[in-house]
């Protein structure tokens, strides 16, 4: 599964040699052909389906501005807060319903059952505990990448080569030398992978309650855009976001990669 | 079967003393005695081989040895400390892949050094020396995904040795590797052991590996796992696998397999019929 997601057909750039790349690009081009004829067409209200020239006139005017920096930096501070939150704690969760078998069985299936449950729904709680400002939205975002984050961990336990335990074990390591030197790397893979999945909700979590209510953050620029009928100016927002979404993941999944040469390292 | 049991604990001169371990599981099909009235003794510096067919209990006397299993009828002790869960004095090397696909091949065997909370300069220096000692020199910075099984498994047990136990604890460490392999790192025990002195308690059930390398073999019955004989190994030292193609190493061979026949025949039915039902 982390193979297949992966959007890093990186070093080869020649469409012949490379059919998975080029019918990448033909995707992305088509797209682009069938909207800039929509546009061109009048077949749709001129401002819904903006031309590509007109969002990328956009695009430049947004990642010039000032303003498009400082609420990028208000989002990217919230989620990464909440990334911390929610991950730390979904770890420390996960580890200790993967260490017990008893605690698994009587508490796993409720991260199961809320897992999935859409958390927009603790909106307003959060509101009322934290505020209009940044700390309902971490909290959104905390909550989000919560369950993926400790459910992989839990499983990442359970996968762990029970040799390996033993190994640890007959070396005298103490229970945080386990934790710190055979548990966490030996799950490494499971738990990039929560990560991975927590990101992306987490940032899901965040920009849905900036656009519920905020007064700052990328999801309230969208909003903001939206409501004043700029669809250049959203369409260019969404286009950066899609950007600032893979690039996270590109990230994630490079630390992922790293784990030989960050072992080494150790 | 007790005055049999007890010619293995010869005295009070051995460093690692078993005395008198039963072992008991409850199964499916009621109470299970793996490990029956076990005794013996490994002096300091003797290289001792518990060869048995498979059910014969010697991988629970392995994980008792080594402190891994609790609640067991007898004691296990070293140098006179009693074991209760693993001893820093043994070191076991294990029968699966165990070494840390994370860590370099350096960074595996300092592994038990960091642990014990060696500074780093040092325990790299150690680490370096014996992966030497086991032939690796110029993969310290491998992964073990890089080397061969036999090569991981000369990391397993680099690893152990570099916790420098005083009784290097073995269960089946070549059983995955083939019979040219397996020969081969005989030798490189033979020639550890020489080396270090190194006291060692080998749990196997091949019979090859166990005249090969062994200066007293224990073999153990069909379960429950008792102690049937105690064969000494008079083969010269130091030795080499050349040794099993001499006279006298197939004479070894002959006499222990004339024991462990029986037991391994008795086995194959136990399994035969339980399978069956």
């Amino acid at each position: 599964m982390a193979e297949t997601g992966r959007l890093s057909a990186a070093p080869s750039f020649n469409l012949r040699a490379d059919p998975v790349l080029a019918l990448r690009v033909a995707i992305i081009i088509a797209v682009l052909v069938l909207w800039q004829a929509v546009a061109a067409s009048g077949l749709l209200y001129r401002d819904v389906v903006p031309s590509l020239f007109a969002i990328g006139g956009a695009l430049v005017k947004l990642l010039t501005s000032p303003e498009y920096y400082r609420n990028l930096g208000v989002t990217a501070g919230e989620v990464g807060a909440a990334l911390l939150i929610g991950g730390l704690s979904g770890l420390v969760v996960g580890l200790i319903l993967g260490g017990s078998r008893l605690l698994a069985r009587a508490y796993e299936p409720y991260l199961y059952y809320l897992g999935p449950t859409p958390k927009i729904i603790f909106f307003p709680i959060m509101i009322m505990w934290f505020g209009v400002g940044p700390g309902s939205k971490v909290a959104m975002g905390a909550i989000s990448c919560f369950f993926p984050i400790a459910l992989s961990a839990a499983a990442g336990m359970r996968q762990i080569e029970p040799i390996l335990i033993r190994v640890g074990k007959s070396f005298r390591a103490n229970t945080w030398q386990m934790v710190s030197k055979i548990y966490l790397p030996a799950m490494r893979h499971p738990i990039i992978n929560g990560v991975r999945l927590g990101l992306g909700v987490a940032i899901i979590g965040t920009l849905l309650a900036e656009t519920k209510l905020s007064n700052q953050g990328l999801g309230f620029l969208i909003i903001q855009a939206y409501s004043l009928f700029d669809m250049p100016r959203m369409y260019a927002m969404l286009i950066a976001l899609f950007m600032i979404a893979i690039a996270a993941n590109a990230v994630v999944g490079w630390v992922g990669n790293l784990d030989r040469v960050k072992a080494g390292a150790s | 079967m007790s005055q049999v049991a007890s010619v293995g604990a010869q005295g009070s001169d051995g460093i690692l003393v078993v005395d008198d371990i039963v072992k008991r599981f409850e199964t499916a099909e009621g109470p299970l005695t793996a490990v029956d009235h076990v005794s013996l003794s490994v002096k300091p510096g003797e290289f001792l081989a518990v060869i048995g067919p498979s059910g014969c209990g010697k991988s629970t006397l392995f994980n008792i040895v080594g402190g891994l299993v609790d609640s067991y009828e007898g004691t296990v002790t070293v140098a006179g400390d009693r074991v209760r869960g693993p001893h820093p004095a043994i070191g076991m090397v294990f029968q699966e892949e165990s070494t840390f696909p994370w860590r370099s091949v350096i960074d595996n065997v300092a592994f038990p050094l960091e642990i014990t909370g060696m500074r780093k300069t040092e325990r790299l220096e150690r680490a370096s020396h014996f992966i030497s000692l086991v032939g690796l020199d110029g993969f310290e910075r491998r992964y073990p995904a890089e080397l061969s099984g036999g090569m991981r498994q000369r990391v397993s047990i680099a690893r152990t040795l570099a916790s420098e136990p005083k009784i290097l604890l073995m269960d089946e460490p070549f059983a995955a590797l083939d019979e040219q392999t397996r020969l081969l790192l005989g030798d490189k025990v033979l020639q550890i052991q020489q080396e270090l002195q190194q006291t060692t308690l080998l749990i196997t059930h091949n019979i090859t590996e166990a005249v090969q390398l062994a200066d007293r073999i224990l073999v153990m019955t069909y379960r429950p796992g008792r102690v049937k004989r105690i064969v000494d190994i008079d083969l010269p030292r130091p030795r080499s696998s050349e040794i099993v193609s001499s006279e006298a190493f197939g004479h070894y061979v002959a006499q222990i397999w004339g024991d462990l026949r029986e037991e391994a025949s008795r086995g194959m039915r136990d399994e035969e019929t339980r399978r069956k039902a």
